[in-house]
């Protein structure tokens, strides 16, 4: 037997997932140690280990792929904790890092900081040069100008170089040379360049990720290449992969290359871990959700695509790399309810967190959160949750509800925990609106897939509202992201500038560059343990009508590129600004800006059984008790009967009202619901929503 | 605490009025995001000039999204313009367009658009957006043209006009106005993305209708803008009452001899503000005057700063604040003055003139003065490459943020109309599309307002041609005035722009409206001013002045001899505690001894020094109508009225 594992660190836990070959899952949740975080995953893989009688080593023997889902990186910008870091501009250019986009999110108030900047004025050192737009020279690079920059940045002890020069995108001869004359003046400092970074257009974000890139590099290598040898030691016989924000993973030496690929690459698995888990109804259309103890994490797959966004930003920087599109709000379990000074109730985004958590937590936070409405209104059994490993009080949820919410709306207890689900609902389901409606994309024939430790509690509910039919809870919903870290490929993505058009469009100059990424990637992935028959690649274009600012990523075929590829991406194009925006102007000039390849080196997974498959069967067996919970259509409280999922039949179905009580969730069957379980913890519900309804208005 | 459900005249449950107050927010939300991601220019989809809006069956602000303040408090009157033109004949589908300033809108340079939202038959809601658009067919390439001197100077005017007719478009008109207008490509997918949001808004809204019931949502309204303005209201309430006045100036001159003055009273009462412009100068036969619309909303904008950036700004908050001027002047003209520049020019004045009379009021909240609008040039030009017309606007060289009692100001808040609501398109982006070098684009040292927190920095912007002439339209504004200073902070510097030969290195200074082409031996430079100071220079924290010293925003002098704070020589230098405490003591005793004579900074007309102390003999100084006689001189770009 082989295992692959997943390795997810989060703000609480640890998640460690584990999956043999016919799809078996083993997971741990260890407590986080932010300080030293290998130690909680060194302890997590000892106990996943002994669950399944082995000691690290023999364990590890057999483990392939083992892949990471690091915080090093993301936990260093947000805590400012980076070295002293230079920035080498283009002479007349050095606040481009300072003036960002001229943009303040919130214009009304006045009293509002800017976040400090990663590099110093005076710090940011120019050199004379300069490139055009076309990538001709317009004037050389002056090399007195570097080699002074570099006795400044001596003399004020910087620990890591940035270069980030106008139009290296075009030309990085420059950028090259500076970083030659830098390595011989500083030669134990290392440099980044803007051109290896993010080779595209646009000089704040590519100035940005270039940045963020140099104030994570020495942590991350530091992190990543420990572990790597502890794990080589341990009797790992494989290289670690490291997950990417791009959806896939690589390996520690790509990642080094662009150390801020690493920053949100745990949501980013998600959706490779619904792509798996919805094998099981054969679905490619969905909507995932990932709802946590602080955030609610939405991506819609359409036809087992993954959205990729390039707005990805973390401390108000926009890291520039493009990567899985994941919306994300701050509505979770410990999210907060408050009535705001003007009477009104509001949930959120302040969160209680893991500590001192909702008021059930009884570890002094009074606050009313999300976990606590579940609690009262009795979703939510106060002794099954996490597995017993936690009590909860139902007393201080209420007190809490009591005293924060419903007195001083006139509301009773009930009302109270009743209107906070109630909003925290809406603003999800807003959430879900975002990435579907709002992009011209009905919500109502996609399949939901709820993750999270409270996503199962809300995904009835938030279906029905959005009309969706079938919602899958999987057995993997609390590690979704360490989970999907074991289904995903390795994926390398590169991108080369070249701006042309459509009515006169360079082919030659297309169809070299794109056999120059291609190249690369066949060799980078080569490095990583691919031959070819295991690599898969496809390309892409940023493409937008003349004029236009935004850009839609349009695939490209492969092979050579000639009228006719072309022809191919401007249909393409249209139609995909059709169905995004709801029109299109087929008249008009389309034009080119970044080519992109992306290799993927492809993961074998398991076969997934399919619910269709199962035989229909009672589930009473699997009835242990019921507890008193509200829904609103049943008048109040009744008695609900309650569930085991560890002793679930395979196609064991039954019809809401209904609880099923698991390890890390609980699923909530709502009246008139129904449900169908697997018998390995993944259940589908259905919300009794017509599919005819599903098609029309 | 007084509560929403509780107090409302009309009860609603909490938790549904809630719930409709996200949703109709996410609605103007989403109606944004459709139009930045589908507009053509950069202009909409990237430095995102537009706010969306919803307004009830009385055309009273419900929800907005408000991109740029200048558009927060002025919508509602191009809703009530519409319902008074057509009256009855409104129908379920119908989509109306508008930019008469005349017709309560702010200037020619936006286009509102609205469709009604039908339930049962009736109008229940309304959706809008104001978005401004790249060009309006004045007789120069501009939208916001400083040089009309009437309402048919500044471009093609359209009233209430129906683009859509239950439901369908009504191809005469839109091409009609189209085909006025230069890019007309560009201009035509913004104009579609626009009615595509608000179509798409009003979708939504009728969905929220048949969810909800019309009845339920009435109420809801009442209860939403009672909550707002009782939350206004007790913020006003905070505030010390009574009658405060402020004065400020155009850089533009109505004639040589006569100053073009805006001034304002605001009188704080028990839980509402009035604001008068009273006694500002009259209207001027430049495209600088205020619309009604304008005046409206650059007065309450200084008021919005100042309470909970939390409240929503429905027209429960607005109506607290009641602005008034009297028709034909400056502040609120009558037809048919030219308005072209108004959210800006003057609007950037009036609320200048109402911050330094809040500055009397000492709130919590209060910021000193911003950049006004400059330096943000109209360029155009035919490119030889392929003979394609082209037009661009960068923003990158506004100016900075006033300081307030809680932060240091940003930089490139461009304006006050927009509060750093705009983006500025990358220099590569600029680069990329035109055939323009940008040169330089850097904070400009010196040029912020010092105190205890320092105004954003201005920005030194300058770029050539690199293929063929470009022709730059553009005004300036808070230059010579610049942005005052407050509680004992100073104002910004000023600033300017001019032109260098780049053969002979001679500078030629421009006035503050411009029309001028330049050439490839040409370098166009602007420098912007920086916003204001607050509070005492002395009171700035000595660690934050060496950070500025050794950033280069000022010298190691300033902060001696006007912080107090002595610094050592070198790059990285070290506070000096002992020299510092007695150079702060002896700041301080000077201040007790005399105090300064008003809260703010300066009380003199045209007070920067930017101009005579940049000057260098044998730099040259234009006036407008030198400008224009040197243009018609020489070759100018070609200039063409077609796109």
């Amino acid at each position: 037997v082989t295992w692959r594992v997943g390795v997810d660190i989060g703000g609480t836990f640890t998640d460690v997932a584990v999956v043999d070959d016919q799809g078996k899952l083993v997971i741990w949740k260890e407590d986080t140690t932010p300080a030293h975080p290998e130690r909680a995953v060194q302890d997590g893989l000892s106990r996943v280990a002994s669950l399944l009688g082995l000691d690290v080593g023999a364990f590890l023997s057999k483990v392939s792929p083992f892949v990471h889902g690091s915080t090093v990186a993301t936990n260093t910008i947000i805590q400012r904790r980076g070295p002293r870091l230079g920035l080498v501009c283009t002479e007349g250019f050095r606040d481009v890092l300072y003036l960002r986009d001229g943009f303040k999110w919130d214009r009304f108030n006045p009293g509002l900081e800017r976040p400090a900047d990663f590099v110093p004025r005076y710090l940011r050192r120019s050199v004379r040069e300069r490139i055009d737009a076309r990538g001709n020279v317009v004037r050389p690079l002056d090399e007195d100008d570097v080699r002074a920059v570099a006795a400044a940045l001596r003399d004020h002890r910087v620990e890591t170089v940035a270069v980030a020069l106008l139009w290296s995108l075009a030309n990085p001869v420059h950028e090259l040379r500076v970083r030659e004359i830098l390595q011989e003046e500083l030669p134990s400092v290392p440099v980044l360049l803007s051109s290896d970074v993010l080779p595209e257009l646009g000089e704040w974000v590519r100035t940005s990720a270039t940045v963020l890139s140099a104030f994570v590099f020495l942590a991350s290598q530091s992190y990543l290449r420990s572990l790597e040898r502890w794990l080589a030691d341990a009797g790992l016989e494989t290289r670690p992969l490291i997950m990417q924000v791009n959806g896939g993973c690589a390996t520690v030496e790509q990642t080094l290359r662009v150390p801020v690929s690493t920053i949100a690459s745990g949501p980013a698995a998600a959706p490779a871990a619904a792509l798996q888990v919805g094998r099981r109804v054969s679905a490619r259309d969905m909507i995932t959700v990932d709802m946590g103890g602080t955030s609610f994490d939405v991506c819609l797959i359409k036809d087992g695509e993954v959205p990729r966004s390039r707005a990805i930003a973390v401390a108000h920087q926009p890291i520039g790399i493009p990567g899985v599109e994941v919306h994300s709000i701050g509505a979770g379990g410990g999210s907060i309810a408050w009535i705001d000074a003007g009477g009104a109730l509001r949930i959120g985004p302040q969160s209680a967190g893991a500590r001192p958590g909702p008021a059930a937590y009884g570890l002094g936070g009074g606050e009313p959160t999300v976990t606590d409405a579940n609690i009262v209104l009795g979703y939510l059994a106060p002794e099954a949750f996490l597995g017993g490993r936690r009590a909860l009080s139902p007393e201080l949820s209420e007190q809490a509800i009591r005293t924060r919410v419903a007195r001083p709306l006139g509301l009773d207890l009930v009302q109270a925990a009743a209107g906070i689900i109630k909003l925290v609902n809406e603003n999800m389901v807003n959430a879900i609106g975002v990435v579907s409606v709002e992009r011209g994309i009905d919500p109502r024939p996609f399949l939901l897939v709820a993750g999270g430790g409270a996503g199962a509690l809300h995904a009835g509910r938030l279906a029905a509202q959005l009309q969706i039919r079938r919602v899958l809870i999987p057995a993997e919903a609390g590690t979704i992201s360490a989970y999907g870290m074991t289904v995903s490929d390795v994926r390398h993505d590169y991108a080369g500038a070249l701006h042309t058009i459509s009515t006169e469009p360079d082919t030659d100059g297309v169809g070299t560059l794109l056999e120059q990424l291609e190249v690369r990637a066949l060799e980078e992935l080569a490095e990583a343990g691919f031959g070819r028959q295991r690599v898969r690649l496809q390309r892409f274009v940023d493409a937008r009508y003349v004029g236009q600012v935004h850009e839609l990523l349009v695939p490209v075929r492969l092979g050579q590129v000639d009228q006719a590829t072309f022809a191919e991406i401007v249909q393409s194009f249209h139609e995909s600004h059709s169905i995004r925006y709801g029109w299109a102007s087929e008249q008009r000039a389309v034009e080119f800006l970044h080519w992109r390849v992306t290799g993927f080196g492809v993961i074998d997974v398991h076969e997934e059984r399919r619910f269709d498959e199962l035989p229909r069967v009672a589930a009473e067996g699997a009835r242990r008790s019921a507890r008193r919970a509200y829904f609103d259509e049943l008048g109040g409280f009744s008695s609900v009967p309650v569930y085991s999922s560890a002793d679930f039949p395979a196609g064991g179905a039954l019809r809401g009202p209904a609880f099923v009580d698991a390890d890390t969730t609980t699923v909530v069957v709502f009246p008139d619901q129904h449900l169908v379980g697997d018998g390995r913890g993944s259940f589908l519900l259905e919300t009794g929503m017509s599919p005819a309804g599903a098609g029309g208005g | 605490v007084k509560l929403a459900a509780e107090t409302s005249p009309v009860r609603i449950d909490p938790v549904t009025f809630s719930v409709l107050l996200n949703r109709l927010n996410s609605i103007t939300t989403e109606m944004g995001v459709a139009l930045a991601n589908t507009a053509s220019s950069a202009l909409l989809a990237l430095t995102l000039d537009f706010s969306c809006c919803i307004y009830d069956r009385q055309g009273r602000q419900i929800a907005m999204k408000d991109a740029l303040p200048i558009h927060t408090n002025s919508m509602h009157l191009f809703i009530e313009s519409i319902v008074t033109y057509f009256g009855d004949d409104i129908q379920e589908g119908d989509l109306i367009a508008c930019n008469d300033p005349y017709s309560g809108n702010t200037h020619i340079g936006d286009l509102a658009t609205a469709c009604p939202v039908f339930h049962d038959g009736r109008i229940v809601l309304w959706t809008a957006i104001r978005a401004h658009q790249v060009d309006v067919g004045a007789p120069v390439a501009t939208s916001s043209y400083a040089g009309a001197r009437d309402v048919w100077q500044e471009g093609l005017t359209v009233p209430p006009v129906k683009l859509y007719e239950a439901g369908r478009p009504r191809r005469d008109v839109i091409d009609l106005y189209l085909a006025n207008l230069r890019w007309r490509d560009l201009l035509e997918g913004d104009l579609m993305a626009q009615v595509g949001a608000t179509q798409a808004g009003a979708r939504k809204c009728r969905e929220l209708c048949a969810e909800f019931g019309a009845g339920r949502l009435e109420t809801f309204t009442e209860a939403a803008l009672d909550y707002a303005a009782r939350r206004t209201a007790s913020e006003i309430r905070s505030m010390p009452k009574g009658e405060y006045l402020g004065e400020a100036w155009l850089d533009f001159d109505a004639d040589p001899d006569r100053a073009v003055v805006v001034r304002c009273a605001v009188r704080i009462h028990e839980d509402t503000i009035d604001i008068s412009f009273e006694g500002s100068s009259p209207q001027v036969e430049k495209g600088v005057n205020a619309s009604f619309a304008v005046m409206q909303a650059a007065g309450g904008i200084p008021v919005m700063m100042a309470i909970d950036p939390d409240i929503p700004h429905n027209e429960g908050c607005l109506r607290r604040v009641r602005v008034t001027a009297p028709p034909g002047s400056i502040c609120n003209a009558t037809y048919p003055a030219a308005t072209a520049l108004a959210t800006v020019l003057p609007g950037d004045v009036m609320q200048e003139a109402v911050c330094r009379a809040l500055a009397h009021a000492v709130l919590p909240r209060a910021t000193a003065g911003s950049a006004h609008w400059s330096n943000c040039p109209m360029l155009s030009g035919t490119d030889p490459d392929h003979g394609g017309y082209w037009g661009h606007q960068p923003l990158n060289g506004g100016g900075g943020g006033g300081a307030s009692a809680g932060a240091d100001g940003w930089p490139l808040i461009t304006c006050s109309a927009a509060w750093g609501g705009l983006h500025t398109a990358p220099v590569e982006h600029t680069e990329l599309l035109h055939p323009v070098l940008i040169e330089e684009w850097e904070v400009e040292p010196n040029s912020m307002g010092l105190g205890e927190h320092i105004g954003g920095p201005g920005v030194r912007f300058s770029l050539r041609p690199t293929r063929g002439p470009i022709e730059m339209i553009y005004a300036n504004d808070g230059l010579e005035n610049p942005p005052c200073g407050i509680q004992g902070g100073t104002p910004g510097a000023g600033g300017g722009s001019y032109v260098v030969d780049r053969k002979t290195g001679r500078r030629t200074f421009l006035p503050g409206e411009v029309e001028i082409t330049i050439g490839p031996d040409e370098l166009w430079v602007g420098v912007s001013s920086g916003g204001g100071g607050y509070g005492s220079p002395h009171r700035r924290e000595a660690e934050r002045v060496r950070c500025d010293v050794r950033d280069g925003l000022y010298g190691a002098d300033v902060a001696r001899e006007v912080f107090g704070v002595v610094l050592s020589e070198g790059e990285e230098p070290v506070i000096d505690r002992e020299a510092s405490d007695e150079a702060r003591r002896l700041l301080e005793a000077a201040e007790r001894e005399s105090p300064n004579p008003s809260p703010v900074m300066p009380l003199t007309r045209a007070a920067s020094r930017w101009r005579a102390n940049s000057v260098r003999p044998g730099d040259l100084s234009l006036t407008v109508d030198q400008m224009r006689e040197r243009a018609a001189g020489r070759p100018a770009a070609e200039r063409r009225s077609r796109g």
